[in-house]
């Protein structure tokens, strides 16, 4: 009794330490999380796991999908890794930062673009306000996800969690970004989304493995560890099978894992195409000069385990944690340090720029990017397309210079620390609930019932172009969808900086300039030009005279109504800045060069005077001293 | 501190002109308070032209005139962002302070032309340094010419500042026009055109106050 007694003390008095013991466990780095220091490549022999953490065995049946978190979270925690910046969206606590490109959701056939992110960026909207549930999220957009966050978040919607019991969860795929196998096919990551095969999504990348089959012809009741036949013989079920020798003696597999990401992996999702005359083919333009300067996207964009990457914009540190955020800008590597107790101007052989006759004034007045990033700006901006809006990279892309959705750059616009920088931008195109002043989209399922039916008449460019759309389309539009029982106030089309509805007596009335109607625009970090190519290069008129594109450039106002399109001047977009004094002002450089000469010329003859009367008062005193005088 | 600096300096000279008028009088400050719109009026008629003026005199007085109208337009558009604001100059500010800055360096070079002759210092201009001068020589000069002609040793003095001043002032702006100097020496020349045009702001006011003085005597 006594030592049951004692038992039960001593097991009392462990319980503290066991509970301390397993929380230090949760935070213990595992095999993986840090490095030992060797910069050697080091080799990735694994074995394979499920999702059920089980080994996978080439002559397993089924033979299933490996899993990342298993196989990946043998030696890298998981949890960590997935708290990172690319997977993070939806997790609220994580900050927003500065603002970056949105998903986009686009449909010609309503006349539809609208900025989308879980991110929350002023301009945006959160898929649940476009109708958009998770399952559709990732069936649109999980292609240039690397998987994780949404991907692995439970469906709010109940009709969706059968669902997603049968396709899986959309894991972080670690091989989107550190797969340095040549054969690595991430557009197959895409065909795969598409057809809600999650589950088989990352492994179908592999060079190893094949994908087949489709997890959205299942029914609910589908179970693909335990799989049955589908009733109806022409459906395949999804199913994976692994290449011959993939695996060794010890059921292991040889990955090619790439610590340090290649600039291809990146590629897939941060390709920019500016679709301006001179280089519309990716032959014809030019790379980062960073990336032909020999760096890769990650010597600057570095992480560590917390995957929490530097994004790499001035003011980043104020929000990040990463320690090297704040040297890991353009300012940070080129320019010195000013409290800094080493040297970091200069890094990785980053030259320290002098600004030869530069004036000061445009280092608090711009961004660095403003003269080094993007394109260089023509009279019009440029339709620009992007891996993650137009799908770039995988498979039967619209190749058409008109594909919707319409981004248009470079943008010359003031940032919120007050800056001009080059922006992409877009004019959002929505049908929207108004009530009072409150504009919010309408649920997308239902803008293609009322809408599309309304709208189906109009022909669709093969282009993928908007439809050519006129205001009674519109007007004709927002009555079908005043009839809609969803909509609680009055039915609105936003589109092309306008928002559009329906007066008292049924006409249709325009509100140029609403604010809900506003362009969404995001910075332009990428490509950055060569300092010989930089603006100010050729001289200030590379931006100061009365039609330079920097400030007098238009700006395309893009609608599906024809005759809404238009431009705008980029000046607009520039915050405070006066058009009237930037016209003047450019135009007194007409007459710079003859103030500098005349300037000059009054100098020489103020010295001459001053030398002239010098050279007297030096004689006059010569000859006092010599007792002429 | 550069703004601190300014209001001091300013404050420093007006209050030292105040107290010039006030210990040592001239004619003007004495009748003004007898006749105050009498003397206002003739204050004006300093900026009026003589009648029996020859055309050098008239082209002097008419470029002092528009120097003096160009001086003041660039000590406000100069000194009032910084000093009232508390911010650079900006905006239309700076294109009115481009525009006048290229008028009046084109004066002070005319004026320079014109004045210097007259602003040679003579040798009764300041008796204790013809004294010291006589003492360590050993030659006794001639007798004092008549300063009537001529401007005092203070306009003379402050004039010559006006003229040495006028070159870094300009070119500190117009050699940053050039592609020459990087971002650091580009912040050294603003900051050298800050602190001359403070010096040439101050010792302007104080010539024109001179000049004034002297010619209502």
């Amino acid at each position: 009794m006594a030592l049951k007694k004692g038992l039960i003390l001593t097991s009392f008095l462990c319980l503290p330490a066991l509970v301390l013991t397993s929380g230090a466990d949760l935070e213990e780095k595992m095999l993986g999380d840090e490095s030992d220091g060797s910069r050697a490549h080091l080799i990735h022999l694994i074995p394979l796991m499920t999702e059920e953490g089980d080994k996978i065995a080439p002559d397993d049946d089924p033979l299933l999908p490996f899993s990342t978190s298993k196989t990946c979270g043998e030696c890298h925690r998981y949890a960590t890794v997935t708290k990172g910046w690319h997977f993070n969206a939806v997790d609220s606590q994580a900050g927003s930062g500065r603002r970056g490109q949105p998903w986009i959701l686009v449909d010609p056939r309503t006349g539809m673009q609208i900025p989308i992110s879980y991110r929350r960026w002023p301009g945006t909207f959160t898929p649940e306000q476009v109708g958009l549930t998770r399952r559709l999220f990732l069936r649109i957009f999980g292609r240039h996800t690397p998987g994780g966050g949404i991907g692995e978040r439970p469906s709010e919607d109940p009709s969706e969690i059968m669902r997603s019991m049968v396709s899986g969860n959309l894991e972080a795929n670690c091989l989107s970004c550190h797969d340095g196998d040549p054969g690595h096919d991430q557009a197959e990551y895409d065909a795969q989304v598409i057809r809600e095969n999650f589950r088989w999504a990352a492994a179908a990348t592999c060079s190893f493995a094949s994908v087949t089959g489709s997890a959205k012809d299942m029914p609910d009741t589908y179970d693909p560890i335990m799989p049955e036949p589908p009733e109806d013989p022409k459906l395949v079920p999804p199913g994976i099978t692994y290449r011959a020798n993939t695996f060794d003696s010890e059921k292991r597999v040889s990955l090619n894992i790439q610590g340090e990401v290649p600039a291809e992996r990146c590629y897939f999702c941060h390709s920019n195409l500016y679709l301006d005359n001179d280089n519309a083919e990716k032959w014809s333009s030019d790379e980062d000069i960073h990336l032909k300067a020999g760096l890769t996207c990650v010597d600057c964009h570095r992480n560590g385990i917390d995957h929490n990457i530097i994004r790499g914009y001035e003011g980043e540190a104020d929000v990040s944690t990463n320690r090297l955020s704040a040297s890991s800008s353009c300012r940070g590597c080129h320019l010195p340090g000013e409290s800094s107790s080493a040297p970091t101007a200069g890094r990785l052989g980053a030259p320290v720029p002098e600004h030869v006759g530069m004036p000061t004034v445009h280092f608090e007045k711009l961004s660095c990017t403003a003269c080094h990033s993007g394109p260089w700006p023509g009279d019009k901006t440029y339709l620009t397309k992007t891996s993650m809006a137009h799908r770039l990279g995988t498979l039967n892309v619209n190749k058409s210079h008109e594909a919707l959705p319409h981004i248009v750059a470079p943008v010359f616009a003031q940032q919120p620390d007050g800056k001009i920088a080059p922006h992409k931008l877009i004019w959002p195109a929505f049908w929207a609930d108004m009530k009072d002043v409150n504009i919010t989209p309408i649920p997308f399922e239902a803008v293609r019932r009322t809408v599309g039916k309304v709208l189906a008449k109009q022909e669709l460019p093969a282009s993928a172009d908007w439809p050519a759309l006129t205001t009674e389309d519109i007007a004709e539009a927002l009555k079908a969808l005043s009839a809609e029982q969803s909509i609680e106030g009055k039915s609105a089309y936003i589109s092309g900086g306008s928002l559009y509805s329906l007066d008292d007596s049924g006409q249709l009335k325009k509100e140029e300039n609403h604010p809900a109607a506003q362009p969404y625009l995001w910075p332009i970090a990428h490509h950055v030009r060569p300092a010989a190519q930089s603006l100010g290069i050729r001289y200030c008129t590379d931006c100061h005279t009365t039609d330079a594109p920097f400030f007098f450039g238009d700006v395309s106002i893009d609608s599906p109504i024809v005759a809404a399109r238009g431009s705008v001047k980029m000046v607009e977009f520039q915050g405070d800045i006066d058009a009237l004094y930037t016209k003047l002002f450019a135009f007194s450089f007409v007459f710079r060069s003859w103030m500098k000469a005349i300037a000059l010329g009054c100098c020489m003859v103020l010295a001459s005077v001053l030398l002239l009367y010098a050279l007297k008062a030096l004689a006059c005193v010569a000859k006092v001293l010599a007792g002429q005088d | 501190m550069y703004r601190t600096i300014s209001v001091v300096a300013f404050a420093v000279t007006f209050a030292g002109i105040v107290l010039n008028c006030i210990v040592s009088p001239c004619a003007c400050c004495k009748e003004y308070w007898r006749h105050p719109l009498k003397r206002l009026v003739g204050l004006f008629g300093l900026l009026l032209i003589k009648r029996k003026s020859s055309p050098v005199d008239v082209l002097r007085k008419l470029v002092y005139l528009l120097a003096l109208l160009c001086f003041v337009v660039l000590a406000v558009t100069g000194f009032y962002p910084i000093l009232v604001l508390g911010e650079h100059i900006s905006g239309y500010l700076v294109m009115v302070h481009i525009t006048f800055a290229s008028v009046f360096v084109v004066c002070l070079a005319v004026l320079a032309v014109m004045w210097a002759g007259k602003c040679c210092f003579k040798r009764g201009d300041c008796r204790m340094t013809r004294r010291l001068v006589e003492w360590f020589t050993g030659v006794k000069g001639p007798e004092e010419e008549s300063a009537r002609e001529s401007f005092g040793v203070g306009q003379k003095v402050f004039f010559w500042l006006i003229i040495v001043l006028a070159l870094p002032l300009t070119l500190s702006i117009i050699l940053s026009m050039f592609p020459l100097f990087g971002t650091y020496w580009q912040d050294f020349s603003l900051v050298v055109h800050r602190y001359v045009a403070l010096a040439f702001a101050l010792i302007a006011i104080v010539h024109t106050y001179l000049m004034i003085r002297s010619q209502i005597n």
